[in-house]
């Protein structure tokens, strides 16, 4: 038994490795970043109030500090005429783009030399003309210089700040950028096709994440720069006395209506009660959710309960008690709603179960030997139902967390689901993948307790594991 | 097919339930269709600032034709209700095709197959998987980089041209080597079951809802997008019932006679056994199709995914967050959701029971 459980939870582990990969490298694949999104935007936000330039500091220093400078991978695979390497350089994000494109144009080495020589030109020309007002025409071409991706608007540019520059050393700075223009030419336009493979070693950011990650360190979120780790215990405190207590509550009404539904006299109940769950069914939980809102929190309709939140803060130190009871007074709806929300697969799945079981042999030798209507359900039908209601239950686990993560969404419970959800809006990556790996790792303890529970409820499948 | 039909007309006389789903069913889908053509004062997405969280059947503004009320922006409740449940179907029903047709091949293929029925060449197997790779690279990776560096079309062309040159040089290449080495020519069984149930499972370690949100947070909110991402996870459910449906039609007399007259696989597969798989694929697609419509609306309720122009159940329910006292935007949205809801159910529990018996039978 401790053998095969073992057996489980080691092959559990390569599962779960490999669903982290899976989410890392696909959240970092794809373009667009919490930082480049928040700090880089000039719309609205912290960080608009600030120049251009301390915006790329910040975004620089931000980018840094994460490590997302470094490559992804230990390998990569890109053109040939881009060479990560050779581009690794930290630059404003506008100069690493534009690096990023003529290098796949025109070759990796050919443009970082064009890159340094309009640095060196621009530099040079603030050098001399220090009082240069900013609207001057070489400003405008040196933009030009600085952003455009193609080299016929960029000799062009670069010829009329030479035509225009007064001071020699400038004019020989121009010169030096047309010169790297000049190599730029002659490679051809299908070069970028070609791939080439290119290794990093340990210095790539997958590698450091999952040395982390092995010292137990999830990482910080992009969002709030707290440890992944912290947040998400928090958050689990609160879900997790949710989610249980919501579930042994639909167990058991599930469990005691479908015996009361098995035995024969019931039947005008059963009649009544199949389709009304069968209706609740069709009810998509955030609709219930709200529904339940609206009639029972609003002061226009029922108002017994409070609308959002955990409880208030009461500054002298509450009792268990007293703690417990405004916890339960918070925490009604969203239990109503799930415990609504999970009744009617289950009742209706366990009711087949038993019925199934009713129709067997052994129960009709226990009604034979005189035995009562309800001790044949609960000591021989029931029990004999146990082990498809194992599988029911750890089969019911992902639309526990579905449900979870909608009433949380909706009564606003600082839980796992509602950090899903912000993590999810904001994008932040590090905060996903530690969740994901939070509910996987959730399942597959369902999963090994199902196992055990089996165990326990057939003696035979006991004899098997050992 | 015949007999599908003539069971489903069956059904339609003898069962009143089914005969009232039905037939709301094929109503609102009609309803949905004639929608452009049918004059609303208000269009789905035309605000009206004046009016917000009108409550409905106000008699000040009955005539003024807010007959279900306004939301947070003063947009008209019924023209939202109606238009949702346009984009609700348009969105459900070809992404539910594309997962049944995902699961219904990846599942009749497993379940026809087995490990041993599906063998190719060395060098097949091997041509697939470089053309993979390649195409891969060439037709998804270097677009994608592309796009994201805004480095023009041309360049994107070029890629893809450059794919389909490899692979049929790829081929060509391999064509000539397995002349020279024997081993490439040899044949080996691929295990179709196996990769498709690991598949399956790989698709369902975590819970379905939380795999599309987490995919649909990498990528940018559009329709297309996430109706790609919902299929893509979306065919498990069917992939195992038209397995394990394979599995029992390939042991029914009629199947080994064709099978002993000498038909191939394709044969087989399509005059065979897809008539007979399709009963309780047509189960599965109606029920799914109510778990789909709900997704939708959540996925909109929750604004991930979606593009906030997107008309939707979802977003006029959402909009009652910051007003609790606004019921109608629950109520007449939820309401339509759940009734079509609960028809498709009805539906798909009374197809069942006509499939189940006439299976047994």
């Amino acid at each position: 038994m401790g053998g095969y459980l073992l057996r489980r939870f080691l092959l559990a582990i390569p599962a779960l490795w490999a669903l982290a990969t899976v989410v890392f490298l696909l959240s970092r694949l794809l373009p667009g970043t919490y930082g480049s999104e928040r700090i880089l935007q000039s719309g609205t936000g912290y960080y608009s109030k600030g120049s251009e330039t301390d915006r790329q500091a910040a975004y620089l220093s931000y980018v840094k500090r994460t490590g997302q400078d470094m490559p992804l991978f230990y390998l990569s695979a890109g053109p040939a005429t881009h060479s990560p390497a050779e581009t690794a350089v930290s630059y404003t994000k506008q100069t690493q783009e534009q690096l990023t494109k003529l290098s796949w144009r025109y070759g990796a080495q050919n443009a970082k030399a064009y890159i340094q020589s309009v640095a060196a030109l621009k530099k040079q020309w603030q050098d001399s003309y220090h009082n240069a007002v900013p609207g001057n025409a070489v400003a405008v071409h040196l933009q030009t210089l600085q952003a455009a991706d193609n080299t016929e608007p960029l000799v062009d540019a670069a010829e009329e700040i030479r035509a225009a520059a007064g001071h020699p050393r400038l004019r020989r700075a121009a010169d030096n950028v047309l010169v790297r223009l000049q190599a730029m030419q002659p490679q051809g336009s299908l070069a970028f096709l070609l791939p080439a493979i290119s290794w990093h070693g340990s210095q790539n950011q997958y590698h450091q994440w999952l040395v982390q990650l092995l010292h137990g360190n999830l990482g910080n979120s992009y969002k709030s720069s707290r440890p992944v780790l912290e947040v998400l215990v928090e958050a689990v405190g609160n879900t997790w006395w949710l989610l249980i207590c919501s579930m042994v509550i639909t167990f058991f009404l599930a469990l005691e209506l479908s015996v009361l539904m098995a035995q024969k006299k019931e039947n005008r109940l059963r009649k009544v009660l199949l389709p009304l769950l069968f209706m609740l069914d069709s009810i998509p939980p955030f609709v219930l959710a709200l529904l339940l809102l609206v009639l029972l929190a609003n002061p226009n309709f029922i108002q017994l309960f409070p609308v959002f939140g955990m409880g208030y803060y009461m500054p002298q130190e509450l009792g268990l008690w007293q703690e417990l009871m405004q916890w339960a007074y918070f925490m009604a709806l969203p239990l109503l709603s799930l415990v609504l929300f999970n009744l009617p697969y289950l009742t209706s799945q366990i009711h087949s179960a038993i019925s199934a079981a009713m129709q067997s042999d052994f129960t009709r030798t226990a009604r034979a030997k005189g035995l009562a209507e309800s001790a044949v359900i609960r000591k021989h039908a029931l029990r004999n139902s146990l082990l498809p209601i194992i599988t029911i239950v750890s089969d019911f686990i992902p639309a526990l967390v579905t449900g979870t993560l909608i009433v949380e969404t909706v009564f606003a419970v600082p839980g796992v689901g509602r950090l899903l959800l912000d993590a999810v809006l904001s994008r932040d990556y590090p905060m996903l993948t530690g969740i994901v790996l939070i509910i996987a790792a959730f399942r597959i303890a369902a999963y090994l307790l199902a196992d055990m529970a089996y165990a326990w409820a057939d003696p035979r499948i006991r004899q098997r594991m050992t | 097919m015949k007999q599908a039909w003539q069971n489903i007309r069956a059904l339609w006389r003898n069962e009143t339930l089914f005969r009232i789903a039905a037939s709301y069913l094929g109503l609102l889908l009609l309803l949905i269709l004639l929608l452009p053509w049918i004059p609303l004062p208000y269009g789905p997405n035309d605000l009206d600032l004046e009016h917000i969280y009108q409550p409905p059947f106000s008699l000040t503004y009955a005539t003024k034709s807010h007959p279900m009320g306004t939301d947070r922006l003063g947009r008209d409740v019924l023209a939202n209700v109606l238009y949702g449940a346009r984009t609700a179907f348009f969105i459900s029903i070809p992404v539910m095709a594309l997962a049944a047709l995902l699961g219904l091949t990846l599942g009749a293929g497993a379940g026809f197959f087995g490990d041993k029925g599906f063998s190719t060449s060395r060098r097949n197997l091997l041509l697939c998987l470089l053309s993979l790779l390649c195409l891969g690279y060439y037709w998804l990776y270097l677009p994608v980089q592309i796009a994201s560096l805004n480095l023009g079309t041309p360049m994107a062309l070029k890629s893809i041209m450059a794919g389909a040159v490899v692979v049929v040089l790829l081929f060509c290449f391999s064509s000539l080597l397995q002349k020279f080495i024997a081993p490439l020519r040899q044949r080996v069984a691929v295990p179709v079951d196996q990769l498709v149930m690991r598949l399956t499972e790989a698709v369902s370690t975590i819970p379905r809802f939380v795999l599309i949100l987490v995919l649909a947070s990498f990528l940018p909110p559009s329709v297309l997008l996430l109706s790609l991402i919902i299929s893509l996870t979306a065919w498990t459910g069917i992939a195992r019932l038209a397995r394990a449906e394979m599995m029992r039609i390939k042991q029914l007399p009629y199947f080994e006679a064709a099978r002993s007259i000498g038909l191939n696989s394709r044969e087989l597969l399509w005059r065979q056994a897809f008539p007979n798989l399709l009963g309780p694929v047509l189960v599965a697609f109606t029920f799914s199709l109510g778990g789909l419509l709900a997704l939708e609306s959540t996925l909109s309720f929750l604004n991930i995914g979606v593009p906030p122009t997107l008309v939707s159940w979802g977003r006029t329910i959402a909009s009652v967050r910051s007003n609790t006292a606004a019921w109608w935007l629950v109520v007449f949205p939820g309401a339509l959701l759940t009734l079509t809801i609960l028809a498709l159910y009805t539906c798909s529990h009374y197809l069942s029971k006509v499939f189940s018996s006439k299976n047994r039978g």
